[in-house]
């Protein structure tokens, strides 16, 4: 979005050092010689019994899992372990407490109410299973290890990054540091990764799958993976607008999904977080302590009481805010605050001996526009759909399976992710357990497919077709575009017919225009070339999708049909169907669609769509608390010189 | 946004910064010894690579800049 801009940039503000354009494959010359890319890996075949793709919490715990089975386990990760993906800006975790008296039963009906009733109650019930021996196992890992705050130990000035002294707390705690726990946890348990290597596909022979394809990013070698079972963990993505797509979770197992003919879910309700207004690109500045810190204890927070409150609450606030802020636009100065999150998540059962003290980072920005961190969607939102009774991540493909945020479509928090603070890095872990441990027993029953050379040969031309193209499209350009199409508000938050339908026309231009003319100048170029045929395919299922559902419900707001049906009281699936997309709805259990028998306006209480009240004739609900309303108020300025871009 | 060498002197050669970016921005100089920032285009600022550089060799900055939109590019 900003190639050139910030390589010329860099070369006026930087003594020593090179750049290579991009855009032109020109060197800067100065005082040193161009880098050179990356040598190729010593080893390009690999075999396994399972293979896990993607090494966050559901990729380490499948790889953990698998090998407990007594599986031979190999890891591959388009970066590297404990680093990539969402994982390394995990805050905070949930665990189910039994002894301390949680209540589930509580939980349940809050799921219920909170998610509109379109919540996996037999997933949600699986979690508060296995969620505390969970927490147990991943504290014995040293991925929760707690330690004195920025604010306790002196670093925490004011909660702008560019006064904190953020680099000096991380190196005063780099023995807690949980991202090193990834790489030390798979040695501890002698599991082999392949880092920088992005997964292309899953190979299916007879129906079956017989390993995997992928590249080693710095150097473009071609991978072979022959595996009994493959696990994918690779995480999701969003369509966002600020910092649009950068971030490595680019809907690679959606693709994967799709093309072997298993049904995608979800689409409609991707969303994604706030960031403040003053840096809204800017990971470091927004999530630098919950990044820094350690990961906060969480749970226990649901009674039987408090849940209603609490499901009007944050339906309440997190909802209708985003909707006001998108369709107001933004103040001239920012209306981000710094603040606390004051022990969000914090257990209700008062027993000292219980460590869920809640998310306690330092005072940090508070978002006031959507966007937000990397690649970050609104979680556990969307993915590949297992089936209704699905209860470990088993695809359609035999052989196949998946576990976590973005990569299967679980629907555990359904349309709205009403959850207690810190359920994604359990709900995932357990989630990639379960995988891990089918995947991993399923193995041991099987025998490894030879791949044919003629199947290799294929996918190696597929993956290194951009490399082989003279002419065509940047994928940077072509990010670009996608981004100027699904940003804009009417598009991605509150949607209409007419919107939907106009941005597919010009999505499905680039689909047919520029995707089959992506040109790749080097292996990096050609992972964004991949990555680029990915973003463009979800673009189209979440427009299309967002179509499909015609009433409004958690995170999908239409403006022309501002109100919820229960008509629509399912699950939306895309499947591939030659060169169209196929919806089919999935009936959602009785058990988790609450009383349908009651008046609209009693089972849907806790907050009106703009324009829903008037649609139903139901009186107008007071407005909506503004998440930055309120706390200690303190606006950053923003920084000389710093232009502001996003929002509007 | 991005990642910014606020000194190559400091550069150790340590490689964590071509390690552990999730984007692939990083490229390893075989020669000098040192890492380059290589693809700052698709720097996605988390920052990573600052926090945990050993030589405090990289900064960063919160410059936003746009490249022109062109019919091609």
């Amino acid at each position: 979005m900003y190639t050139q801009t910030i390589v010329r940039q860099t070369v006026e503000t930087m003594e020593d050092t090179v750049y290579k354009d991009n855009n032109n494959g020109a060197v800067y010359e100065t005082d040193f010689p161009t880098a050179s890319e990356s040598h190729k890996p010593a080893k390009n075949e690999y075999i396994c019994d399972v293979l896990v793709v993607g090494c966050g919490f559901a990729g380490l715990n499948a790889a953990w899992a698998a090998k407990m089975e007594g599986a031979d386990v190999l890891v591959v990760d388009k970066g590297m372990p404990g680093y990539s993906g969402m994982s390394p800006f995990a805050s905070s975790h949930q665990w189910f407490d039994e002894q301390m008296g949680d209540d589930l039963e509580a939980f349940v009906r809050e799921m219920v109410i909170a998610n509109e009733y379109t919540a996996n109650l037999d997933w949600y019930r699986t979690w508060a299973r296995y969620s505390k021996e969970t927490y147990m196992r991943l504290k014995d890992w040293g991925i929760l290890d707690q330690y004195p705050t920025g604010e306790e130990t002196g670093f925490h000035v004011d909660g702008d990054w560019r006064h904190d002294d953020l680099r000096g707390y991380m190196e005063y705690n780099a023995r807690h540091d949980r991202r090193k726990c990834w790489i030390r946890t798979l040695n501890r348990f002698h599991i082999p990764y392949v880092p920088h290597t992005m997964l292309y596909e899953v190979i299916e022979q007879n129906g079956t799958v017989a390993g995997a394809v992928g590249f080693h990013v710095p150097s473009g070698s071609i991978i072979t993976f022959h595996a009994k079972t493959v696990v994918l963990c690779m995480g999701g993505g969003s369509i966002k607008p600020s910092g649009f797509p950068t971030g490595c979770d680019t809907f690679d197992s959606d693709w994967i999904g799709y093309r072997h003919g298993l049904p995608i879910v979800g689409k409609e309700f991707d969303d994604f977080h706030f960031t403040t207004s003053y840096a809204p690109g800017n990971v470091l500045a927004n999530n630098g302590w919950q990044y820094a810190e350690n990961i906060w204890l969480c749970g226990g927070d649901i009674t039987r009481q408090n849940l209603e409150m609490r499901a009007k609450r944050i339906s309440n606030s997190l909802i209708i805010p985003r909707l006001k802020a998108a369709e107001e636009g933004l103040a001239p100065y920012t209306r981000s605050q710094v603040i606390s999150p004051g022990g969000r998540g914090k257990s209700l059962s008062k027993k000292t001996e219980d460590p869920r003290t809640g998310k306690k980072t330092s005072p940090s920005p508070k978002g006031d526009a959507y966007g937000a961190a990397p690649g970050m969607h609104l979680h556990l939102g969307c993915g590949i759909w297992c089936g209704i009774d699905d209860l470990e991540g088993k695809t359609g493909l035999d052989g196949l399976w998946v576990a976590g945020d973005g990569c299967n479509g679980s629907c555990v928090s359904g349309s709205s992710y009403m959850n207690s603070t810190g359920f994604t890095s359990n709900f995932c872990s357990v989630q990639g357990y379960l995988a891990g441990k089918a995947a991993g027993y399923s193995a041991a029953g099987r025998e490894l497919s030879v791949i044919s050379e003629e199947t290799l040969k294929e996918y190696r031309n597929e993956i290194l077709a951009p490399m082989n193209r003279d002419v065509g499209f940047s994928p940077a350009w072509a990010r670009d575009q996608l981004a100027a199409l699904m940003s804009p508000y009417w598009v991605s938050i509150t949607k209409t017919e007419s919107s939907l339908q106009n941005t597919l026309e010009l999505v499905l231009q680039l689909k047919d225009q520029v995707i089959p003319k992506l040109v790749a100048r080097s292996p990096h170029e050609l992972r964004s070339c991949h990555e680029m045929v990915h973003k463009i395919l979800c673009a189209e299922m979440k427009l299309r999708a967002s179509m499909e559902r015609k009433e409004s419900r958690g995170y999908h707001y239409r403006s022309d049909y501002p109100y919820r049906d229960d008509d629509y009281l399912c699950y939306l699936t895309i499947t591939k169907d030659g060169d169209r997309m196929r919806f089919d709805r999935v009936s959602i259990k009785d058990e988790w669609k609450g009383n349908t028998d009651l008046p609209y306006a009693e089972r849907y209480q806790y907050f009106r769509f703009p324009g829903e009240a008037a649609a139903k004739g139901l009186p107008e609900e007071p407005p909506a608390q503004m998440p930055w309303a309120g706390g200690s108020a303190k606006g950053p300025a923003p920084a000389e010189g710093n232009r502001q871009e996003g929002g509007k | 946004m991005s990642v910014v060498r606020i000194s190559m002197e400091n550069c150790i050669g340590c490689r964590k910064c071509v390690q552990i970016c999730p984007m692939d921005v990083f490229r390893f100089d075989t020669q000098i010894r040192k890492s380059v920032i290589a693809y700052p285009e698709d720097c996605q600022s988390c920052g990573q690579c600052y926090l945990n550089c050993p030589g405090h060799s990289l900064g960063f900055t919160d410059l936003v800049t746009s490249a022109a939109l062109t019919a091609v590019r």
